[in-house]
């Protein structure tokens, strides 16, 4: 399993940063964290946002789990299996596993919460769709049965979405659910509070006895909430961390997340569907300067959709290195005049880091002469026209991080729906298809190397950089880890 | 020279620092208002840079420059088509008896329910954010106060003797408007428009606070204060260019709006 | 009683309305809520059967029907974000709002009254060209520019004043006035201006009655008869704008709520705007509207039932 992502954690895609209010009182009973953006329900099945996950993966347990170097360890199930053909997996149990209301765990709530996450509604239900069959071989025993060959099964099981759920609190489960995690929920007051207690009967070392979240949308609310020793950890931006540098009550944690932050390109533009268009937009624009100046410095520049911190990593970031001369003339030669050519830019208003970016990238551009028109759309209209819709040149977006590349890379499908690049190379395509059931991992990851060769010469999207997240804690918060996949665990932190 | 004439100038050399700015900013700025240099981000006021520069090194005397023009223009224009709607829909319920005038009374009182940040809110999340919609947005919550005024004026213009006179030789309710009314209440109209463009001038820029009016990478005081607020540990100064500038013009329309009141609506009351 | 009758016939009418009117609006706003829930990963038939399960495939009209019946039944429904009956979560928020809006009322009602007396006292000599420039410039004032200098150069430099968030009564009336001082403060400089302006020209026109001749005829000292008459009209002139005031009070809590990051009402309408939680944010439009409907008439009724001959302006009874 040496093949999953290293270090990282990503602060992306509704990103969350948390803060930890100890009491000044120093009391090791209590940690009170800070919460930026409010849990969008608590139903961990029927959302896609990394802020709810950072709770929900503490209420509830997956039955894999990753360690912060990004191995799979165990969960719910002690163990598995996979089958010599790779098409089915066995998970073995614990069965001295109690939900928080005192119901005991087995295999049967393993079956209904999986097909809980097949469901129509439910925003997974691609993912999980290979899985045919779920068949309970007794109390403790469960085995999966997929359609196609899949490399990397045992990590479907182990993101936060595939949390085991109880059926009897289905109604409730976005607001009162119930799980089998080290905390239990105890009371929740959307854009208030939320607060999580130990759970007793945990199979697991749990620290702290009570979690207060408090929320605070404001990041200066949240630096001086931490600088007043209100907080105990805080995720901040760049320009923020200049407050904690050089102060020995702080202590500053740096981790290279896995998510990928692009300038995607639409191919089914007149212009865009033109490479050397698409390579003199990347010869165009300064990514050090862009991350310096949107990001404060904290990322690390890349050339293809791969984060650096992924196995496999091929470091293209200086392929088309900024040269705007070059990018005017690759444009001249491939017979446009950069005044003809006029791009609609939308970037999404929620994310103010993609909406600074974008107006960068807008001014580059309008250097060599090529016209871009900016419209800041709300992110739900992102998703509808632009994502799903199409309907778009360009646009500034991150994508979380992936322990698998081909989970991660899998959107440059020319028949994937989630393709909104308009991407469509016949060589990638069949290298996609065949990833899957390809069970050498050195031939796999020379698939991936490939794709990502080809897609840093194709660039059918900017690819600006993987972000540093920045966390702040105080000097006494020990067993504060990032993981590779969003998530937070509580049950490890503890003062020293 | 009386105390209300220095009030007026006043209100009119503020009223004309944006407009000036404004309309200068067409043809020239001392730097280009989008144009990004990071080296040089957030300094202070200096020879190069009177206003200082802001998070990505724009020049903040052009930026204001350039967000005068919106700001100016979407108080008027929207002032101008609330006005336009709010005096039709208010002297239409005056002329007209019976239901109609009932859902008319009705929808005015619907209309000043609504607080105006919420209405304007609705607004923009069912149409989009952008200039012409912010418009339309500060339009119909103006439009309340226009049409209450107009239709008063109306029904004090309904008693009077001319106006019985030219119903009893049968002049057409249109042609009354037009002919009789219209001239009669434009005093009161014209000093309401005055005086409503600084609460347009405001809601537009609290819009775009909010992050619902003026999108980037136009400019807009609002905008700008709502970048600066990020930014409120590291570099506070950003908070006070736009807003003094902000303030100053509205004081201005409402300096001279108040002036206009006087001059034409009280003077004209005493004769 | 026919008069009250008929203002409690109009409020509900209004009510009807302005339901009608939100709904419709609501029903335009672009961004499919189902959409945004399945988020980036989601496929057409994901959305389709989300939608079927949210009830947003029924025709408009049915769904108005639906939703006002419950309405009427005293039922909101259930936010779709939060999973919680919206009531309850509106409920949970009032006392952020209503704590908000009332302390900036304590805060102007005295200082306009002290002010606007002494100016109309004073006419156009110091105290009271003072009282208008101040006057002017709370209402040229931008609510959320002081805020963020009151945020910049007073909150972020003490640990008196929290930067965000409200503290609830119960844990301590002193911290929890401390939590809304500011944003209250900031409202209540919006206020003062027309309440300056009213308490002034009310007491201009007390003034100069003729019973103030008459005192003066029969050797009363000023002091006296100001305290006793125009001192009283003045008192009472603000709070029969009260109700006309609410709508203008509720939209700078909406604001100042969300500089502040105070949960209230006005926090809760930006989430339901941004999420197109689209029955929390019908919720809190009408509820907001009613209340300001309800105010209005209350004040309307208690004005003519104090003032019989009074006939309010502008209204077509």
């Amino acid at each position: 399993m040496k093949h999953l992502t290293k270090i990282g954690t990503s602060l992306l895609i509704a990103g969350i940063f948390l803060g930890t209010q100890t009491a000044s009182a120093q009391d090791d009973d209590t940690l009170n964290m800070a919460l930026s953006v409010d849990p969008d329900g608590l139903d961990p099945h029927r959302t896609t946002a990394a802020s709810t996950f950072q709770i929900t993966n503490n209420i509830f347990d997956t039955l894999v789990k990753v360690t912060p170097e990004g191995e799979l360890t165990e969960g719910l199930a002690t163990d598995w299996e996979i089958s010599e053909d790779g098409l089915t997996i066995t998970f073995n149990l614990r069965d001295d596993v109690e939900f928080h209301n005192g119901e005991a765990f087995s295999a049967d709530d393993v079956l209904y919460s999986f097909e809980r996450l097949k469901a129509d509604e439910s925003p997974r239900a691609n993912d999980f769709a290979n899985i045919t069959e779920i068949n309970v071989i007794d109390d403790y025993t469960i085995e999966f049965v997929t359609e196609n060959l899949n490399a990397s099964l045992a990590s479907d099981f182990a993101y936060p979405w595939t949390a085991i759920v109880l059926e009897e609190n289905e109604e409730e489960l976005r607001n009162s659910p119930i799980g089998t995690g080290a905390y239990a929920l105890e009371a929740w007051v959307p854009q208030q509070n939320l607060t999580l207690t130990k759970n007793e009967n945990y199979f697991d070392e749990v620290h702290i006895d009570t979690v207060e979240f408090t929320m605070m949308p404001d990041a200066t609310a949240r630096t001086t909430a931490m600088l007043s020793g209100d907080l105990d950890i805080v995720g901040v931006s760049g320009d923020l961390v200049s407050q904690f540098e050089g102060n020995d009550s702080f202590q500053i944690i740096e981790n290279q997340s896995n998510a990928v932050q692009l300038m995607a390109m639409n191919l089914g533009n007149e212009f865009l569907s033109v490479p050397e268009v698409r390579e003199a937009i990347n010869l165009a624009v300064d990514k050090d300067l862009l991350i310096e100046s949107v990001f404060w410095g904290y990322g690390e520049k890349i050339g293809s959709h791969y984060p650096p911190v992924l196995l496999g990593y091929e470091d293209h970031s200086e392929a088309y290195a900024f040269n705007q001369e070059e990018a005017v003339a690759v444009l001249e030669e491939a017979g446009f005049e950069a005044a003809d050519i006029t791009l609609d830019m939308y970037l999404p208003s929620d994310y103010q880091s993609y909406v600074d970016a974008g107006q960068i990238i807008a001014d580059s551009l309008e250097n060599i002469g090529i016209n871009v028109n900016i419209e800041v759309v709300e992110w739900s209209v992102w998703l509808s026209d632009i994502y799903t819709g199409r309907d778009y040149d360009l646009t500034v977006v991150g994508h979380t991080g992936r322990l698998d590349p081909y989970v991660l890379l899998a959107r440059y499908h020319s028949e994937s729906s989630e393709n909104y690049f308009n991407y469509n190379n016949e060589r990638i395509d069949e290298l996609l298809t065949d990833v899957q059931t390809e069970l050498d991992e050195d031939v796999r990851y020379e698939m991936f190397s490939e794709i990502q060769d080809t897609l840093a010469e194709e660039v059918p999207a900017l690819y600006i950089q993987s972000p540093i997240g920045l966390s702040v804690t105080q000097a006494n918060v020990r067993g504060y880890e990032s993981y590779p996949i969003d998530i937070i665990e509580l049950k490890n932190i503890y003062f020293e | 020279m009386n105390k209300k004439n220095v009030l007026f100038i006043i209100g009119i050399i503020l009223l004309l620092i944006p407009v000036v700015l404004g309309l200068t900013s067409f043809f020239y700025t001392p730097h280009p208002p989008n144009t990004m240099n990071v080296a040089n981000r957030m300094q202070y006021p200096s020879m190069e840079h009177l206003l200082g520069t802001d998070q990505f090194g724009r020049d903040i005397l052009s930026r204001i420059m350039v967000s005068s023009r919106y700001a100016l223009f979407i108080g008027i224009t929207s002032v101008f088509f609330g006005s336009i709607m709010g005096v039709m829909l208010g002297a239409l319920g005056a002329i007209s008896k019976g239901i109609l005038r009932g859902l008319i009374m009705r929808m005015i009182d619907g209309l000043m329910a609504f607080p105006g940040v919420l209405l304007a809110m609705m607004f923009v999340a069912a149409l989009g954010e952008g200039i012409w919609n912010t418009i339309l947005a500060i339009s119909i919550f103006m439009v309340p106060v226009f049409a209450r005024l107009s239709y008063s004026l109306v029904l004090e213009q309904q008693d009077k003797l001319y106006i019985k006179a030219a119903k009893t030789y049968g002049v057409k309710p249109l042609r009354m408007i037009y002919k009789h009314y219209l001239p009669a209440i434009t005093p009161r109209i014209v000093t309401q428009f005055s005086a409503s463009i600084g609460g347009a001038i405001l809601t537009e820029s609290s819009l775009s606070f909010l992050g619902l009016g003026v999108q980037p990478p136009n400019a807009s005081w609002g905008l700008m204060l709502n970048e600066a607020q990020q930014y409120m540990l590291t570099f506070p100064y950003l908070t006070v260019p736009s807003g003094v500038i902000l303030m100053m013009t509205v004081l201005g329309f409402n300096l001279v709006g108040d002036q206009l009141n006087d001059l034409l609506v009280r003077r004209k009351g005493r004769n | 009683m026919r008069f009250i009758l008929s203002r409690l016939l109009s409020g509900v009418a209004v009510i009807f309305v302005v339901s009608f009117i939100t709904f419709i609006i609501l029903m335009m706003i672009p961004g499919d809520p189902a959409l945004l829930s399945l988020g980036t990963e989601a496929t057409p038939e994901n959305v389709e059967a989300l939608r079927d399960a949210m009830g947003f495939n029924e025709p408009w009209y049915v769904q108005f029907l639906e939703w006002f019946t419950s309405f009427i039944s005293g039922d909101l429904g259930r936010s779709y974000l939060y999973g919680e009956e919206i009531s309850t979560l509106i409920l949970q928020r009032v006392p952020v709002t209503v704590s908000v809006a009332l302390l900036s009322l304590l805060i102007a009602t005295p200082i306009a009254l002290f002010i606007g007396v002494i100016a109309a006292l004073y006419q156009n000599k110091l105290p009271d060209v003072l009282a208008r420039t101040l006057m002017q410039i709370g209402d040229a004032m931008p609510s959320f520019w002081l805020a963020l200098l009151l945020l910049v150069y007073v909150a972020a430099g003490s640990s008196l004043f929290p930067i965000s968030g409200f503290t609830p009564i119960s844990e301590g009336f002193i911290d929890s006035i401390l939590s809304i001082l500011l944003p209250s403060f900031v409202l209540s400089l919006g206020l003062m201006g027309t309440m300056i302006r009213i308490v002034r020209s009310s007491m201009l026109i007390a003034l100069k009655e003729d019973y103030m001749l008459l005192a003066k005829m029969n050797g009363i000292s000023k002091f006296k008869t100001i305290v006793k008459y125009p001192l009283r009209s003045a008192i009472i002139a603000p709070l029969t704008i009260i109700g006309m005031q609410m709508a203008g009070l509720l939209s700078g809590v909406i604001l100042v709520e969300n500089i502040f990051s105070l949960p209230g009402l006005g926090r809760l309408l930006l989430v339901a705007v941004q999420q197109r939680d689209l029955f929390l944010l019908q919720g809190i439009v009408v509820v907001i509207v009613s209340t300001v409907v309800i105010i209005n008439m209350i004040t309307d009724i208690l004005y003519r039932l104090a003032n019989p001959t009074m006939r309010i302006g502008g209204r077509d009874e």
